[in-house]
């Protein structure tokens, strides 16, 4: 699929020193979020609504002059481009420098906002907050993209910022909402994360081994292509909800009925429907893609096995298996993102992992605490989906080396 | 994702056969529950009651499908105007971040985009159309910048060189052109926004998700069965009634 990086074209009209106007526009929306939205909101304890407070209530006008400076010269830069690399360079400083001051902006509002006086008062981030960080985000996507720089070494930046970040929250944030949130839970938030964890990788694991032998059965007996992916596109297409709902019934009368079964731990509600659902949904990316990579390796390379005298087993191995690598590894990446999502609303049937903070807390009206639950599953995709397509990347670059 | 192109395939009356099977079923199903106390009644015998009461299915399927179909309409409507307008010669700049977003907004899990937007927007209905909204546009917006780029540009010069307007050639060129890809992209955001939407009942929307919430809550599968049913039926019978237009398109073009 062409579209997951590179940017096919338009390179061109980049270098000539028209003006930027993806980065002008990320700019102005962030001044204007700055300036005009609540960056902070207060509130008394957990479950009352707090109070939202201006940028400049909440970090002084000297703040708010001192954050609009990178993104006052990002607008510069973009609207008169010079020469080309150092101007993009500059832009994207510019934007790590902001991203380093907003957890600074937190410290300084929990120290002029909150009363030292109310223990149980806490400071959440605003809708400016969110909104600078979301095209903060965006930027970083735009510079990567223009200055043609490697995944990684963004990867890198963003694994600094994040350590600052972290190092921030746990020495001086403990009035912030989320801090607070994960302090007064934090040997169930290191479980549920182990759940989670646990939880998708066997259900891929389990569905990498399936999806394998199923995608060999389809190619050796044509005949079912058709009715086996009508199938699998079937279950797929089965909303997760309904699908947890549906296997959770059956599996509850077999707990209840068949001794054998209760005492290898299946139950209608928990972890086994869960798994259950998981892998029936991870077949379909599995099969297709691991059928498609195997069908696509060229005749030409596999005549040309056969004129080597590579015998049919050795073709099979050491030369369609490791062309079709990439495809199968888009495969797992495809089905590890999806796996990550729905064990998150697995949570529902008593599964664990991190959705239940995001149930738990839209029960108790306590947003911290989806946020708690929220974040790290957004996060731990996003890793997964960016380590596996940047391995993907080298297979494929090796592929070609060779 | 390309599949190959049947130049002579003639409609057949044959294919409406699968989602007109689909949508009795959904039809009858949800008439029956009602009435099919026994059944139920085997599935939870501990519950005292059996039947979901709070809403009639049939209102909780309209419901269900009014949240859908709005969103649906806005979503094609932002995605398909978003992807012309970066595939434009003066829209052009913008193309690379939103065909990456399109891209990389794709591995949030819908649950976590609708945990997030209810602190932004509170209970109810509307965070729900709103992140529905959100989430749905993704694949939108991809395949009509995918089909869009994949129109061969001979062709396009060609309308020019006939002297057709960029607004003709968009209209009458570009679009039919890449309808079937952007069709493929409508199938895949309606078919998450029906799941997506489900899930809305635990932020307080009342829908074909409530049934299986409230049958979660109360230890009665008979509830989860029901609400798990009706949703799996509408998926089935709403994907499958794309697959029949899908076809149609792509018999069409040539």
């Amino acid at each position: 699929m062409p579209f997951t990086d590179a940017p096919p074209t338009g390179v061109q009209a980049w270098i000539k020193g028209r003006p930027n106007g993806v980065m002008m526009v990320l700019a102005i929306v962030m001044l204007a979020a700055l300036w005009g939205l609540d960056s902070v909101s207060v509130a008394a304890n957990r479950i009352v609504a707090g109070s939202g407070h201006a940028s400049w209530e909440a970090f002084g006008w000297v703040g708010v002059a001192l954050a609009s400076l990178p993104l006052l010269l990002v607008l510069l830069l973009a609207w008169a481009p010079t020469s080309s690399r150092l101007n993009l360079l500059l832009q994207l400083g510019a934007i790590i420098l902001l991203l380093i001051l907003m957890p600074v902006g937190l410290v300084v509002a929990s120290h002029t906002l909150i009363d030292p006086q109310l223990p149980q008062a806490r400071l959440s981030a605003g809708a400016a907050f969110w909104v600078v960080l979301f095209c903060a985000m965006l930027a970083l996507v735009e510079l990567r993209l223009r200055l043609a720089l490697p995944r990684l070494w963004i990867a890198l930046v963003m694994l600094g910022v994040a350590l600052l970040w972290w190092l921030c929250a746990s020495l001086w944030l403990d009035r912030l909402a989320l801090v607070q949130e994960f302090q007064a839970r934090e040997a169930a938030f290191w479980d549920a994360l182990r759940e989670h964890l646990a939880m998708v990788s066997i259900a891929v694991g389990v569905s990498i081994v399936l999806g394998i032998i199923l995608a060999l059965l389809i190619r050796r007996y044509r005949g079912s292509q058709r009715a086996a992916f009508a199938l699998l596109n079937f279950f797929q297409t089965i909303p997760s909800l309904a699908l947890f709902g549906l296997l959770l019934a059956p599996l509850a009368w077999i707990s209840a009925n068949v001794p054998f079964a209760a005492n290898l731990g299946i139950q209608g509600i928990g972890y086994t429907p869960a798994l259950l659902a998981l892998v029936i949904y991870s077949l379909l990316p599995m099969v297709r893609n691991t059928f498609v990579a195997l069908e696509a390796v060229s005749p030409d390379v596999l005549d040309a096995a056969t004129g080597m005298g590579m015998y049919p087993s050795q073709r099979f191995w050491q030369v369609r298996v490791p062309l079709a690598l990439p495809i199968l590894l888009e495969g797992i990446r495809i089905t590890a993102v999806q796996a990550i999502g729905l064990t998150a609303v697995a949570a529902l049937i008593g599964a664990g992992g991190l959705g239940a903070f995001i149930f738990q807390g839209l029960g108790q009206a306590a947003m911290d605490m989806v946020l708690l639950g929220a974040l790290p599953i957004l996060l731990i995709a996003l890793i997964v989906d960016s380590g596996l397509g940047a391995l993907g990347e080298a297979l494929r670059q090796g592929a070609s080396d060779d | 994702m390309t599949r190959p192109v049947h130049p002579g395939s003639a409609y057949q009356p044959t294919q409406l056969l699968w989602p007109m099977m689909w949508l009795v079923l959904l039809v009858v199903v949800v008439l029956v529950i009602p009435h099919a106390q026994g059944l139920f009644q085997w599935l939870a015998p501990e519950a005292r009651e059996v039947i979901y009461q709070r809403a009639a299915f049939t209102q909780l399927l309209g419901r269900h499908l009014l949240v859908v179909g709005a969103a649906a309409l806005m979503t094609i409507t932002l995605g398909v105007l978003a992807g012309v307008v970066v595939t434009r010669q003066w829209g052009r700049d913008f193309l690379p971040l939103v065909a990456q977003v399109a891209s990389l907004g794709q591995t949030f899990p819908p649950v976590a985009v609708l945990a997030l937007a209810v602190p932004a927007l509170g209970f109810g209905t509307v965070p729900i159309i709103v992140a529905l909204v959100l989430y749905g546009l993704l694949p939108i917006v991809r395949n009509t910048i995918a089909g869009l780029k994949g129109v061969d540009p001979a062709v396009v010069s060609a309308a020019y060189g006939m002297g057709m307007t960029p607004g003709q050639i968009l209209r009458q060129v570009e679009l039919p052109l890449a309808a079937p890809v952007i069709l493929a992209g409508i199938r895949t955001s309606v078919t998450i926004n029906i799941a997506t939407a489900a899930l809305g009942a635990t932020v307080g929307a009342s829908n074909l998700g409530d049934p299986i919430i409230a049958g979660i809550v109360n230890a009665n599968n008979a509830y989860i069965v029901q609400g798990a049913m009706v949703i799996a039926l509408l998926a089935v019978s709403v994907d499958s009634m794309f697959e029949v237009f899908q076809r149609r398109l792509r018999s069409r073009t040539p």
